[in-house]
């Protein structure tokens, strides 16, 4: 295969992610040309930015193989704890750095168990989130005076660059960035590595539970940050603020189109996503549907999704008539290709 | 989550009790299981008569029958994220479908089965035909699932059969159902486990690859296991429901994540092949146990949940640590 | 066999017609037409026919690539033709379902084993076949029935309670052949049988293949051993680059024709020239152990020497390279390297010390398949196109152009899937990998290993130019002749230990197999009857069993 040919496959799964999520988008402003208004977009940026928030550091725990669940946790953290250290007097921007680095030390603690004790990860960050939600509830328990969300939050998510809202651009930074570490970095190479297949990477030299840490720290730190955000736009903090987004932090991560099990995937593909997600759930009221619809539609949306990006990657198998293996003895060609 | 991200495969193979062969797996088990029910005992001196622990048990039930669905998807190396939609189905259609049509209760709960069994078979064919991941196909088909469970019933309410409650809290001969109930999905694991089929189980779990080489129709052992955990779920449901004598069809959820622990504590490798619904039995009353403990102790919500978080991270890292010890010395 | 016939018998089946005339009169037997099998752009198959005759073993020989592995997969139904028939006994095989090939009598043992590790010796040898009352397996008598079989095949001492996977390979091997038999098959095919066995347990493999033909099936026997294909088989097949380019009578060809044959060009001109080992000790390792069955183990190696590590397989090749290579534990033993302490924890401690490793499976421990070629090679060395934090695009595409360059990769191939690839430029792509950082001791297992006659004398010519340099090479090969023309020494492992090491003037394919299988015959001495004392007393076996690309190694 050409070199041009395997750049564009490559893309071409990332554009699939976009193209759903512009199909869905011309769908709904077709049905409602008001969709498609600079207001609505703009509303819609900012609910996918905290998707996207939400979704980068699971992004990254995905493509090494590992899987994030605390994610709801650590964002009601950030939105809480930001809160509670500004009620006792640290400013808003020590506070959002001291909160991150906090999120990051939680995310130390997942990434410990996940590729030190070997705890698989789906249990592991469990129960490190049920140990993030206990701390909480101290925590408020103890300030009973309200919750006061920093200014500096509050603006971040709700000001406006020219027309272009804050917490977007913050986003776009953060997905260039992102995109830098993982296809510039020798950090992203052994991300690719260790999810694409642990023994190559360890064999490679790659220190595959250093690199494993890492995206957990990282995700820590994203998705304390995606709390801080989001609580600076709804104006207060509450337990169950990130509730939602482990579903959808691990769907974008899905329809844009990176394999569940590593080694795949971009982030500019769960961008897509996030905005994929943003569009449906803001599409439905439309329609009339309940929310009941919505988990319908999420999932139907989830399936075609990932169908949709294997069969760009030209891998769409359906098990043949006979069931006969075709590979190559000599040449075993992996089922994700 | 790769595969490598799961645990390390526990041997078979183990202690000589007697003449029978008791896996050091199943041991550990075991042993985690009675600690926690003696401290809970202890606690509690009140639990230890029959109509108590059938109580307790009838908390249990469901967990241990979400539980068994999930062993046996993670058996043949899959897992399966819509239990706790499937079981939400089942529980809403029993609390809506049943209650309101008189007459043919029995009837109309085998249907509700069905319909579980069925949307588990939608679970194989997506992931054995379609080949889809297995993580992702659940994920898609739980909240398909879950909205059609809260289309039916969008809030906790309706009347599940009151022959159902009945069921759920009486006694057969002087025995909790949920006890009997138990049981039998004991006996019918053992009776899987020792069939053919359920060789072959264990050989599609264990290594694909060969178990196609040796003749094994992979397609169809996943989707008689897809569908038989889809029945599970479905039965946890119908009995959910007549133990909060409701609908109540938002429950799914934290049954996903805990029938996940369940199997990781029980000692069955997430990488499929060993194991067995036996241990994650074990494991769910464990967590029973301990959320009954910490119940017990009454404290306040913020310490129960780190309790019980704190007790699941120890006991699966002492279950990892254990596990890998055991690989080490058979090597 | 007429060529006319065959060729319309060839065009028949390849327009998916029955050929006239052929279920009247056709022999009993294999008959293979026209067999075709692509996978992506690789032709495995172009067109094999063969033809083997009821009653008679049957030898097929090929290099690893040449199609063999295909040819079986085939046959046992694991895979589908593209093109082409297979008829047993003149009745026409239902292709690509492994159910249809046992209905129809075919029995395969696997080179790459096909027993499940984790199931018990019982399990698999009546995987399909238990006895059940409605369903339930009845264990006891599962274990009998399995006891009996191991037993009439003389077997006896494999138990049939215990777990696969903590049989020793060669029993594996042995339980994979008796598998096979646990019928009577009307095709037994036993694919590189022997490979893990001592003298003793190949001829019992032998004489199996014996009586099942006296017994009437066909015996379709794939070896490289050519002292087995004398001693047992009647007629030969060699097969090279998918298709058949002889057929015959064991007694029409000797050695020399059946390796040119084979190879497609004569086996002197596959290896370079060796210059002699100048320079200090490089490597020194004294008391290794690795876990509780290998070692401890002392191995002196100099600048610029290519060590070969000879042995059947199994017998601790692999944990050796591997805890060199830093990716297994040493529980004893301490080494050194060029006068400095070495004792690497992980891969990553072994590549600071310039040492690298071409692992045994390319596909699994070796390429990341989903990656390109020139990620997988700059894989090994990221340090070195790193500037500024930044992967450098030009170092990057510099470096990855140098290392295909070294190894002999097509530069228009940088951007390519891996996994894409054909074995040899896998095999290519990872030593490339394992250049990239410049290192002092190589370590190859079994690096040639299903790649094509070609690419090997590539690699054999990288490797004499590399030791020429001055780098040295631990060499794994379960290749007698490569082990003869490509090393200055040979240490010989037998049971995690170094039986004998062999100077090169005391090198040759006898003498290392004689270390290996541990008799001490003369090679003058009476022809032996059945049993393997014809391997020894024919002296070199040629090409010892190596594995094919799955790898004989268990899951």
């Amino acid at each position: 295969m050409s070199a041009v040919t395997a750049f564009l496959r490559e893309r071409r799964i990332t554009i699939a992610a976009y193209a759903l999520c512009a199909v869905l988008f011309a769908i709904a402003t077709i049905h409602s040309s008001g969709f498609a208004s600079a207001s609505n977009v703009r509303q819609l940026l900012v609910f996918a930015s905290f998707v996207g928030f939400a979704a980068l550091g699971q992004t990254l725990v995905v493509l090494a193989g590992g899987l994030d669940l605390s994610v709801p946790w650590l964002m009601a953290f950030g939105g809480i704890q930001l809160s509670s250290w500004a009620a006792s007097g640290t400013s808003g921007v020590l506070g959002i750095v001291l909160v991150v680095l906090v999120g990051a030390a939680i995310g130390l603690l997942n990434g410990f168990g996940v590729a030190w004790l070997r705890v698989p990860p789906i249990v592991m960050t469990l129960a490190v989130g049920g140990l993030v939600e206990a701390y909480l509830m101290t925590i408020g328990q103890l300030k009973s005076s309200g919750n006061q969300v920093p200014q500096v939050a509050v603006d971040i998510a709700t000001k406006r660059a020219g027309p272009i809202p804050v917490v977007a651009l913050v986003w776009l930074g953060f997905a260039i960035a992102a995109s830098i570490l993982l296809s510039r970095t020798a950090l992203g190479r052994r991300i690719y590595a260790t999810g694409a297949s642990e023994v190559v990477a360890t064999l490679s030299g790659v220190n595959v539970r250093l690199v494993r840490l890492l995206t957990y720290v990282l995700s820590g730190a994203a998705a304390a940050f995606a709390g801080i955000v989001l609580s600076g736009y709804v104006g207060s903090t509450y337990l169950d603020i990130g509730a939602p987004y482990l579903f959808t932090s691990i769907a974008a991560v899905i329809i844009g189109g990176a394999s569940i099990l590593g080694g795949r995937g971009t982030y500019w593909g769960t961008v897509a996503g996030a905005l994929t997600l943003t569009v449906l759930s803001a599409m439905l009221p439309l329609f009339n549907l309940s929310s009941a619809d919505l988990e319908i539609v999420y999932g139907i949306v989830i399936l075609l999704g990932v169908a949709l990006s294997r069969f760009g990657a030209g891998a769409l198998q359906l098990t043949r008539r006979s069931g006969a293996q075709d590979h190559n003895p000599d040449m075993e060609v992996g089922d994700a290709a | 989550m790769s595969a490598s991200a799961a645990q390390a495969v526990a041997p078979r193979r183990g202690a000589l009790v007697g003449r029978v062969k008791i896996s050091w797996t199943g041991l550990t088990t075991a042993t985690i299981l009675i600690v926690l029910a003696v401290v809970d005992f202890i606690l509690q001196p009140a639990l230890l008569n029959l109509l108590q622990i059938g109580i307790l048990m009838q908390t249990a039930l469901p967990l241990v029958l979400v539980g068994a669905a999930q062993t046996l998807v993670v058996l043949v190396r899959g897992i399966d994220l819509s239990v706790g939609g499937i079981m939400v189905l089942a529980n809403a259609a029993t609390a809506v479908w049943v209650g309101e049509r008189g007459g043919a209760h029995q009837l109309m709960i085998f249907l509700i089965l069905g319909l579980a069994a069925a949307a588990g078979l939608l679970n194989g064919i997506l992931v054995a035909v379609a080949r889809f991941e297995p993580f992702v196909a659940t994920l898609g088909t739980w909240t398909i699932f879950n909205g059609i469970a809260l289309n039916i019933l969008p809030t906790d309410g309706g009347t599940p059969p009151p022959s159902l409650i009945s069921f759920t809290f009486g006694t057969t001969a002087g025995i909790p159902n949920s006890l009997i109930v138990l049981v039998v999905l004991l006996l019918a694991w053992r009776a899987l486990r020792g069939s053919r089929l359920g060789t072959r189980i264990y050989a599609v779990g264990a290594d694909e690859e060969r178990a196609r080489l040796n003749g094994t129709s992979i397609v169809g052992v996943k989707l008689f296991v897809y569908a038989a955990a889809g029945l599970l779920a479905g039965l946890a449901g119908v009995f959910l429901a007549g133990v909060t004598s409701s609908g109540t069809p938002t429950a799914g959820d934290p049954y996903i994540l805990t029938s996940v622990a369940a199997v990781v504590i029980g000692g069955t490798s997430l990488a499929g092949g060993s194991g067995g619904i036996g241990l994650t039995m074990m494991a769910a009353l464990a967590l029973i146990f301990i959320s009954d403990i910490i119940s017990a102790i009454n404290l306040e919500t913020w310490v129960s949940v780190a309790a019980s978080s704190g007790l699941l991270l120890i006991v699966v890292v002492a279950r990892t640590l254990i596990d890998r010890e055991i690989q080490r010395r058979r090597t | 066999m007429n060529a006319g016939t065959a060729d319309a018998a060839t065009q028949a089946a390849g327009r998916g017609q029955t050929p006239a005339g052929a279920s009247a009169g056709s022999p009993r037997g294999l008959s293979v037409e026209g067999l075709r099998k692509r996978f992506g752009s690789v032709r495995a198959l172009q067109g094999v026919t063969l033809h083997a005759q009821s009653g008679h073993v049957h030898a097929l020989l090929g290099e690893n690539g040449a199609g063999k592995s295909t040819l079986i997969k085939i046959l046992s139904g694991v895979t589908r033709a593209d093109e082409g028939s297979v008829r047993l006994d003149g009745e026409l095989l239902t292709l690509g379902r492994p159910a249809a090939s046992t209905a129809a009598g075919v029995r395969t043992a696997f080179q790459e084993l096909s027993t499940i590790p984790e199931l018990t010796v019982a399990e698999n040898l009546l995987f399909g076949r238990e006895p059940s009352i409605g369903g339930r397996v009845l264990r006891r008598r599962l274990n009998a029935r399995a006891a009996a079989l191991l037993a009439g095949l003389g077997l006896e001492r494999i138990d049939p309670t215990a777990q696969v996977s903590t049989l020793a390979l060669g029993d594996r091997q042995l339980l994979e052949v008796a598998k096979a038999l646990r019928e009577a098959p009307r095709l037994l095919v036993l694919d590189e049988a022997t490979s893990a066995l001592s003298s003793e347990d190949s001829g019992w493999v032998l004489e199996q293949a014996r009586l099942a033909a006296q017994r009437g099936a066909v015996v379709l026997l794939i070896t490289h051993r050519l002292a087995e294909v004398r001693a047992a088989a009647d007629r030969i097949t060699v097969l090279r680059s998918g298709r058949a380019v002889l057929e015959g009578s064991t007694s029409d060809y000797d050695d020399e024709q059946l390796i040119t044959a084979m190879l497609g060009r004569r086996m002197e001109r596959l290896y370079p020239p060796l210059e002699p080992a100048s320079g200090g000790s490089a490597l020194s390792v004294r008391g290794l152990r690795v876990g509780a069955r290998v070692g401890p183990l002392d191995l002196d190696v100099a600048e610029g020497e290519i060590l070969g590590i000879g042995g059947l397989q199994g017998q601790g090749q692999r944990e050796l390279l591997m805890a060199l290579a830093g990716a297994t534990a040493w529980a004893s033993g301490s080494a050194t390297l060029r006068e400095r302490p070495y004792r690497p924890r992980s891969p990553q401690d072994a590549l600071a010390g310039h040492v690298a490793l071409v692992p045994e499976d390319r596909q699994r421990e070796g390429l990341l398949l989903t990656h390109t070629v020139r990620a997988n090679v700059t894989l090994g060395a990221l340090g070195r196109i790193v500037r500024h934090g930044l992967i450098d695009a030009r170092r990057e595409s510099a470096t990855a152009r140098a290392g295909a360059q070294r190894v002999g990769v097509a530069i228009d191939r940088l951007g390519t899937l891996a996994g894409t690839l054909s074995g040899g430029n896998q095999q290519k792509v990872v030593l490339a990998k394992a250049l990239v950082g410049e290192p002092s001791v190589l370590l190859l297992y079994d690096c040639t290993r299903g790649v094509d006659v070609g690419t090997k004398a590539e690699i054999f010519a990288l490797m004499s130019q590399l030791a020429a340099a001055g780098t040295t090479i631990l060499f794994y090969s379960s290749d007698l002749s490569e082990l003869v023309h490509m090393c200055h020494r040979v240490a010989v492992m037998v049971e995690g230990q170094v039986r004998g090491v062999l100077s090169r003037g005391q090198l040759s394919e006898g003498a290392i197999l004689r270390v290996a299988v541990g008799t001490h015959h003369s090679t003058d001495g009476a022809v032996g009857a059945d049993r393997a004392a014809d391997l020894a007393q024919h002296g070199a076996a040629r090409l010892q069993a190596r594995g094919d690309d799955d790898g004989g190694r268990a899951a």
